[in-house]
């Protein structure tokens, strides 16, 4: 990998240990995957902040990099924790909420914008073309494919490093012959709602591998269902990105797969596990929700209250809930909770005694009955908001 | 016995002689092994229950979740971590764990050239492993 004169400087550790480790891991993994160069960026977004699927093993190293004084380069924001800092961390033990903190404070020190949620776009959107080293895979496959951005799937800690350097390996997604598509994916099907979108992510991750589709049929989707589609898609899969069609420059043979209503039907249904029915929890927010979504849900509760012995969360960003707080106040005068920093999979749920987990999301229906123990059952949204819902 | 040596490519330079401990396997370190103790805790691993300290650890190449890079910082500063790593293929999880826990590293080795118990010598920074002498079985 060719080095600028500056580059070396910080290889060779005459800026500092915490820059010098960082530039390692960049230029290590540039090497790995032939990389030239590196590129610069004008964001990273750190995963591997929740307490939850950290454990004790990385706070170690985040303070060493604190403590040697390594700081941000760039905007920097991080994914969720554990718990908000209201309503749940007052439901467990002191011992995990001062672990999860001291990790918060790692990340604090080193300059990184205490964003907490999977939707940094909604703090500050990118621009398009831009290069970023983020970490979090739904906002991965949402920033390339909905807004035009350039990232790689980081981890944790290449972004880690990234963030501190300033810089990426130019690699994979930041070159364009790499952004080209493969597969033609003809959806024989009107999708209806989000919970589709999702299914359709669901189920293309698992056949594409890391192969970047074209899908013909969504003209109709909104930003909401793509991110419900792309957030799904990382799931199950490695591909990065997907075109609407009316972006796609159609070049090249294309591998073709037809997707029909049953495919989704199945999927929909794998995805369901409950035995019964009834759910404790009832989660809208996976990934974190728009101003949009906050909205429609202030408007589907109306003035209903929410049922004995059923929790209904509402998971979203601090900047989003800043943002829409009359609808927050609709929403929690219904005895919901809108609850920022955190979601249901991020947050250990069976402590809280869930067990059945009732969600419009397929990305958590996918992961809750490992990270959560839950059994799910998903539906769209209006379709989880009812049976929580009296009246 | 004649001296095997197997080129590869230095990934975190260094240089050890040490027991090798080998697995066909990949290696999750999230999960996959225990920080407290660096037992391989993985269930149905063909290394379940060996202990990772001291040892050169040789296996075609890591998966999971990038967490585990983290893991191996940790055991290198509880005095846990292997003395070397040697891999087939090295991907991003382990190499970013070897190069802030600074182990030695090196990939594109047939590992099935070497076996558990063999007294090898790493050097990293030339990129060659040799086995300086087979356990004897």
């Amino acid at each position: 990998m060719h080095l600028t004169r500056e580059e070396e400087r910080v290889y060779d550790g005459e800026c500092g240990w915490a820059s010098k480790i960082c530039m390692k891991i960049l230029v290590r993994l540039g090497e790995l995957f032939d990389a030239e160069k590196l590129i610069p960026i004008s964001s990273a977004h750190a995963s591997g902040v929740s307490y939850k699927t950290l454990g004790d093993a990385p706070t170690e190293f985040l303070q060493a990099l604190a403590d040697a004084d390594g700081k941000a380069k760039v905007e920097a924001t991080t994914n969720p924790q554990s718990f908000d800092m209201g309503y749940l961390s007052k439901r467990f033990d002191k011992e995990v909420r001062e672990k999860q903190l001291k990790v918060l404070d790692q990340f604090e020190r080193m300059g990184f914008t205490q964003s907490l949620t999977c939707t940094p776009y909604y703090l500050k959107t990118p621009e398009k073309g831009a290069h970023l080293a983020w970490a979090e895979s739904s906002a991965v496959v949402y920033a390339n494919s909905v807004l035009g951005a350039w990232t790689n799937r980081e981890g944790g800690p290449s972004a880690l490093a990234s963030a501190i350097v300033g810089k990426t390996p130019e690699y994979g997604m930041h070159k364009a012959k790499n952004r080209e598509p493969k597969v033609l994916v003809k959806l024989e099907t009107l999708l209806e709602n989000e919970t589709e979108y999702g299914a359709l992510g669901i189920l293309l991750g698992k056949i594409l591998e890391d192969k970047i589709p074209v899908i013909q049929g969504l003209e109709n989707a909104s930003k909401d269902d793509l991110k419900q589609l792309g957030a799904a898609l990382a799931s199950t899969g490695m591909t990065n990105m997907f075109y609407t069609e009316n972006v796609a420059e159609k070049t090249g043979e294309f591998e073709k797969i037809s997707i029909e209503h049953k495919d989704i039907k199945k999927t929909i249904e794998d995805l369901s596990t409950a035995s019964n029915a009834k759910a404790d929890l009832v989660f809208i927010g996976c990934p974190h929700c728009s101003l949009d979504e906050i909205k429609h849900v202030a408007d589907l509760i109306g003035d209903r209250k929410v049922r004995d012995g059923t929790e209904l969360w509402v998971c979203t960003s601090r900047c989003v809930r800043a943002k829409a707080v009359e609808s927050v106040k609709r929403i929690e005068h219904s005895g919901s909770h809108v609850i920022t920093d955190t979601c249901a999979v991020v947050t250990w749920t069976d402590r809280l005694g869930i067990k059945t987990i009732m969600t419009n999301s397929a990305k958590t229906a996918h992961y809750a009955p490992t990270l959560n123990r839950a059994e799910t059952i998903i539906a769209p949204m209006k379709n989880c908001l009812e049976p929580a819902l009296k009246g | 016995m004649q001296l095997i040596t197997l080129k590869g490519r230095r990934i975190v330079e260094g240089y050890c002689k040490a027991e090798a401990l080998v697995s066909l396997k990949p290696i999750s370190f999230l999960g996959g092994v225990d920080p407290a103790d660096g037992k391989i805790i993985e269930k149905g691993h063909d290394l379940c229950g060996e202990c990772v300290k001291g040892k050169v650890l040789c296996f075609p190449h890591g998966h999971g979740s990038t967490v585990g890079s983290y893991v191996l910082y940790s055991l290198a500063k509880k005095s846990l971590a292997p003395k070397a790593i040697v891999n087939k293929t090295a991907d991003p999880v382990v190499v970013v764990g070897a190069i802030i826990a600074e182990i030695p590293m090196i990939d594109k080795i047939d590992i099935k050239q070497i076996r558990t118990g063999d007294m090898v010598e790493v050097n990293a920074d030339q990129g060659f492993v040799k086995i300086l002498q087979r356990k004897e079985s």
